[in-house]
């Protein structure tokens, strides 16, 4: 493996128009960040806020307007439809099946340069207390980030014990909110903002 | 050497993970258990391991011999039985008669062969046999449609055990079933363990850790944790949800 970061991107943007004809935007989400190494990062941020389009971005289901997703030296955009997830893998919610937005046939696109997921994307697991799971999910984050990999775990938390689970295992935050994309380095930080307060209203105080 | 192994699984419908790298050995004799929230892909592996789906990449082995995408039928005749999570009866037919059909022995003969069931001692005592196995020696003559949801479990199960299998998967044996049933199913299973090697797929925690060799826990299409009952338990949040009822 380069010494390129495991995952990088690169002034990335992604701008939804109203239309083909009022060019206006409809929503825009900008960011220009690198992770170096293997972590466990929390998401949170209100529905609509362009959480999963994130995700989309870096798995490489969805292409960025601008700029370039970079996983471990390679531009998603780049490789082969069908070996994007040996390099980042998007664990959907269990509602959705999205296709792949293809603008070049596969056979143009270079192969995977990784035999297994390097960047793990978990869109609003459910935790349910009920049935004792949560414990093995967790350890499975902390078995990925022992390996190597980088973890994201999306969030829009309801209950308090969803934001005990970030705080236990995250080490690091973003923030999504009006295509705004703000990096926390630790949970006090993060509940710490203004903005974070209002978005988790009641939960804030726990 | 284990009896039916799954080796680095991979499936995908269009761009959606639904098996990740799932590496799966079950050790002949012994009961294995797979146990994963709901949609966490336990009964997709199911349909993997036994032939309705074929992965995208990777092995399934049954004694050692690769049999990775035979179809069902073929995979049934190597020695894999399963009952599914829907039960699939003939609710007009007898409990014998259910079990008769399912007889390789029967099912050779072509024309009329529940009758000729009926007429053959040495298939008769076979579907004794395995009625008595199955729990179910005094309701021969009920039709399946009149027994109750426990009962049809048991007779589903029967089934299963009819085609002779190396191997019986359970699909979700529980789903449906209150507390008493659970445990008359549990009785049954416990005696059935050790006479075949036996992989049982559920959601309820406590049924398996009271069953289980070896339990594999699937979530978002991948085996998140194994190991056995006691080591499991161990985990914290296992001893916190107090086995689904906490809150």
């Amino acid at each position: 493996m380069t010494s390129a970061p495991l995952l990088a991107l690169e002034r990335v943007s992604k701008v939804y128009r109203r239309g083909v004809f009022d060019r206006a935007p409809a929503f825009q989400l900008d960011i220009d960040r690198a992770f170096e190494k293997p972590e466990i990062v929390g998401i949170m941020g209100p529905n609509g806020a362009g959480k999963t389009t994130l995700f989309e971005m870096i798995a490489g289901s969805n292409a960025p307007s601008a700029g370039r997703v970079v996983v471990a030296g390679q531009d998603m955009q780049r490789v082969r439809y069908r070996q994007r997830d040996r390099l980042a893998i998007h664990y959907h919610q269990s509602y959705q099946v999205r296709r792949f937005s293809k603008s070049r046939p596969s056979f143009l696109l270079e192969p995977a340069g990784s035999a297994y997921p390097l960047v793990h994307l978990f869109d609003e697991p459910q935790f349910n207390t009920q049935d004792g799971y949560i414990g093995f999910m967790l350890d499975f984050f902390r078995k990925l980030r022992a390996e190597g990999r980088l973890v994201f775990v999306c969030l829009h938390p309801t209950a308090p014990y969803q934001l005990d689970i970030l705080r236990e295992i995250c080490e690091r935050f973003l923030f999504v909110s009006g295509g705004r994309v703000c990096p926390h380095d630790d949970y006090a930080g993060l509940v710490a903002q203004a903005d974070v307060r209002t978005y988790l209203g009641a939960l804030a105080g726990s | 050497m284990a009896l039916f192994e799954a080796r680095e699984l991979h499936l995908r419908f269009g761009d959606r993970v639904v098996l990740e790298n799932v590496s799966l050995a079950f050790k002949a004799g012994k009961l294995s258990g797979i146990m994963g929230p709901n949609g966490a892909g336990k009964t997709t592996c199911f349909n993997v391991l036994t032939g309705r789906y074929k992965p995208n990449r990777g092995r399934v082995l049954l004694e050692g011999h690769d049999i990775t995408g035979r179809p069902p039928q073929e995979i049934a005749r190597l020695g894999v039985a399963r009952s599914f999570q829907l039960m699939t009866l003939f609710d007009e037919f007898s409990v014998f008669e259910n079990i008769a059909v399912a007889l390789p022995a029967t099912r050779a003969r072509g024309y009329d062969p529940i009758g000729q069931a009926y007429a053959d001692p040495a298939l008769t005592w076979d579907v004794q046999q395995i009625l008595e196995s199955a729990g179910l020696a005094g309701r021969a003559d009920d039709p399946a449609k009149a027994l109750p949801y426990g009962a049809r479990r048991a007779l589903e199960i029967g089934v299963a055990l009819a085609c002779k299998p190396k191997l019986l998967f359970l699909d979700e044996p529980t789903a449906g079933l209150g507390s008493d049933g659970r445990a008359r199913l549990a009785d049954l299973v416990r005696k059935l363990k050790g006479t075949l090697t036996i992989v049982i797929i559920e959601h309820d925690m406590e049924f398996l850790f009271s069953l289980a060799d070896e339990i594999s826990v699937i979530h978002w299409g991948q085996v998140i944790a194994r190991g056995t009952p006691a080591e499991l338990k161990a985990n914290p949040w296992v001893g916190a949800s107090n086995l689904g009822r906490l809150n």
